[in-house]
């Protein structure tokens, strides 16, 4: 019995199709370029499963509406592009302090403001870090090629019921519109992976949703059970009553940290691209990475040895790994579409402020050739 | 119906941990039963008092005014109200008059 | 034997932290006799309050309780009631919460007329945040945001309402509990989106600067400006302009409920009928 199949698609609806196999049941949404295909496949998919799909009246209610479904206990599903995402920081924030599961799909285009709706760039990044004000930890997987428009969605929802917060998942124009050949797990392989969030089973006056270990996620019961609890934004008890009280309030911005920071290792994915004898470090992540690993076969070709790290999981980011790959590699090159959003955190983790760096803001995609000739001006 | 049991032979009952003393139970009281009181321990200072039980019509005014599930008034099947006097209304009118605290006090 | 009240309350956080004579209390006091008398079950009701002192709402119910963002009470529980759409769901927001930022929602959740009930505590001001102009504040009152007097024009959340398309839509008072409680009971129970607008006191922000200090006197000022729909209607044009009307303002029982449409949109994507087409509605514009 075969645990891959082969599809034709493009990674929007690769992202649709992986939500709905994953145990998604609601999708709340507005259509935005380069992402209004996911809400448009999936208003098919969902209803012929039972679900519910709904175009809201604007980009915030869609969140709100998605929200709302996973405080019930469904697995939830929102999708938009970079301003949408500054739409959406308010109730993202909301989201991340009441500790409700959502997964958010970007799929990032030129920005900022307007900006070049039909083109692509990963220029959302350092907004996933922190799109909405105050202190929580970001959970943000970013896909690299169509496949992983499939599976990256799927671990998302797994991620987000994990840590009972919300899980941006980046594509961009390049791979939302791609359309091609990708070989997915199977539905069968999907569910039988599927971990749905905690729930609590003893009785309901003893039920403290919020009242958990400082390094776990809250454990939120599905609503109309019979546990009956409340969900806010404020700081709030263990019973999610709102509460000003000053030891509560600073172990719950702890375990907001904690909860994640404790578990790295449920969340770090990366992937090392011909690295073990590399001379040159390559770091890039989504689209460009397909132009990368091109760049680098053709670098070989001619002796040149490159090589890749593309992290998966952008936040939180694989520090450690960075660090090592820092104290190994002299020369080091990022590539973004974008004005090095991603090269602080690496200059951070590295802790070298000499990180080569290769940028494009106009809304095309990198070719191999581009990165071939920045390689060999800067080294 | 959600009912909780009820205090023997009285017609109107109140709860003063909840009361707030906002006076709105005693604006509405059209036959005199109820008054607020000095009271040190509250917050506004005063607390509601009921002056004149024997009084009470069964009217649920102060029931429903109430914001703060602070007043209870007897199930007409289980207690005899009285009829409304002219005394009880004339009491009521002082009252109000007294910025809602007892009279005399 | 009494009605008892602390069946549905969360005790253990009353007294409530509104302020002495809030009309919030008496509104949260006929919600709850009003969904007693339907015999709804606390496990299957879910409220979703907005931001603001009508927000805290939800939170002394005993029941599945949401306290979102400002103005998104409406969008939540679309969500919530479409995931759910056999379980009762109830909206209570402030004039600021659902007809300032939270226009947008509420003008959409009348057009789908999804069946949710959101009750406005109209109180007309933004009362937690220390009386800023609400879209119903009156003009030449005195407004923080605005203290030589308001000079923002109000609209009636009622016809907004009713021009967006809610199937119920009907105004009541604080100083009329027993009124307002058996309007609660037919918008609860009433399917497709309620609008109930409660006329509410907020004396210790809006009145004290107004001349009613006090609940007695801010109620008494409600009283002055309302009248049943009926004696409203036989008033000329100029003396609309100072009145609002109370009443059940329209009730159609016959107008789609979005909810069981949605079930007819998964019927037809698995097969089990046509598609949906115009002829499946009366209105078909």
């Amino acid at each position: 019995m075969s645990k891959t199949r082969e599809v034709i698609s493009s990674g929007n609806d690769l992202a649709a199709l992986a939500s709905v196999d994953a145990g998604c049941t609601f999708f709340g949404g507005y259509p935005i370029t380069p992402s209004s295909e996911v809400m448009h496949t999936i208003s098919d998919l969902l209803p012929k499963r039972g679900g519910a799909a709904i175009q809201m009246e604007d980009e915030i209610a869609g969140i709100c509406a998605a929200i709302g479904a996973s405080m019930s206990g469904q697995r939830s599903l929102t999708a938009t592009s970079g301003p949408g995402i500054s739409l959406k920081a308010e109730n993202l924030g909301l989201a991340q302090m009441a500790e409700v599961p959502l997964v958010v799909i970007n799929v990032m285009r030129g920005g900022p403001s307007t900006g070049l709706p039909t083109r692509v760039s990963q220029g959302d990044v350092a907004q996933a870090k922190n799109p909405s004000h105050g202190d929580y930890k970001s959970i943000t997987v970013c896909a690299g090629d169509l496949a992983e428009c499939y599976t990256e969605t799927v671990r998302a929802f797994n991620l987000a019921d994990r840590f009972m917060q919300p899980v941006i998942v980046l594509l961009d124009e390049t791979l939302g519109h791609m359309h091609a050949k990708a070989v997915i797990p199977t539905e069968e392989e999907v569910k039988a992976g599927i971990k749905p969030r905690k729930t609590f089973d003893g009785p309901p006056e003893e039920y403290q949703p919020y009242g958990v270990a400082q390094d776990e996620p809250a454990v939120l019961n599905p609503m109309f059970q019979g546990y009956r609890y409340h969900f806010t934004g404020l700081h709030h008890d263990a019973l999610g009553f709102p509460t000003e009280e000053i030891e509560t309030c600073r172990k719950l911005i702890d375990r907001l940290f904690r909860k994640v920071d404790a578990h790295r290792d449920e969340i770090e994915s990366n992937e090392e691209f011909m690295l073990d004898d590399a001379e040159i470090l390559l770091i890039g992540y989504g689209s460009a990475s397909l132009a990368i690993k091109e760049a680098i076969v053709r670098l070989r070709e001619e002796g040149i040895k490159a090589g890749l790290f593309r992290p998966i999981t952008l936040w939180p980011s694989p520090e450690e790994r960075l660090y090592e790959l820092g104290q190994k590699f002299d020369k080091v090159l990022s590539v973004e579409l974008n004005q090095g959003q991603y090269l602080e955190e690496i200059q951070r983790a590295m802790g070298r402020k000499d990180i080569q760096k290769l940028t494009k803001t106009n809304g095309r995609p990198f070719s191999p050739q581009d990165i071939i000739d920045k390689v060999k001006e800067v080294f | 119906m959600s009912l909780m049991k009820a205090p023997e032979n009285t017609p109107v009952w109140t709860n003063e941990d909840r009361c707030k003393a906002c006076d709105l139970c005693v604006s509405v009281c059209p036959a005199g039963v109820l008054a607020m009181r000095y009271d040190p321990h509250s917050i506004l200072g005063s607390m509601i008092t009921v002056v004149a039980p024997e009084d009470c019509i069964g009217c649920n005014e102060c029931e429903l005014a109430c914001p703060d599930f602070a007043i209870f008034v007897a199930d007409k099947k289980e207690y005899k109200f009285a009829k409304l006097s002219e005394q009880a209304k004339e009491r009521a009118k002082k009252i109000a008059e007294n910025n809602y605290m007892m009279l005399g006090a | 034997m009494a009605f008892n009240y602390d069946e549905y309350l969360r005790t253990n956080k009353m007294p409530t932290l509104w302020c002495w004579g809030c009309g919030d209390g008496v509104i949260l006091k006929s919600f709850i006799r009003a969904i007693d008398k339907l015999g709804w079950s606390k496990d299957d009701t879910c409220v979703v309050s907005g931001i603001g002192c009508s927000g805290r709402f939800s939170s002394y119910l005993d029941m599945n309780t949401v306290h979102t963002t400002h103005g998104r009470t409406v969008a939540y529980a679309t969500g919530i009631k479409l995931a759910n759409p056999d379980k009762n769901v109830v909206c209570v927001a402030g004039d600021g919460d659902a007809l300032a930022i939270g226009g947008n929602h509420t003008i959409h959740g009348c057009r789908r007329n999804i069946d949710i009930t959101l009750i406005v505590i109209n109180n007309f001001i933004y009362g937690l945040t220390n009386s800023q102009t609400s879209p119903t504040t009156p003009r030449g009152f005195w407004t923080v945001s605005q203290k030589v007097g308001n000079i923002d024009p109000t609209f009636d959340g009622c016809k907004l309402a009713e021009a967006a398309g809610a199937s119920f839509v009907a105004r009541e008072k604080v100083s009329e509990p027993r009124k307002l409680e058996k309007v609660l009971q037919k918008a609860l129970a009433h399917k497709g989106f309620s609008y109930v607008e409660v006329l509410s006191n907020c004396h210790i922000n809006l009145g004290r600067k107004n001349k009613m200090a006090n609940a007695m006197e801010n109620l008494d000022w409600i009283d002055s400006i309302t009248m049943p729909k009926k004696k409203y209607d036989a008033l000329s044009d100029e003396e609309k302009l100072n009145y609002l009307p109370t009443g059940i303002l329209k009730e159609d029982t016959e107008a789609e409920e979005y909810c069981a449409m949605y079930e007819e949109v998964k019927k037809a994507q698995q097969g089990l009928r046509p598609k949906i087409t115009p002829d499946d509605f009366k209105k078909k514009i």
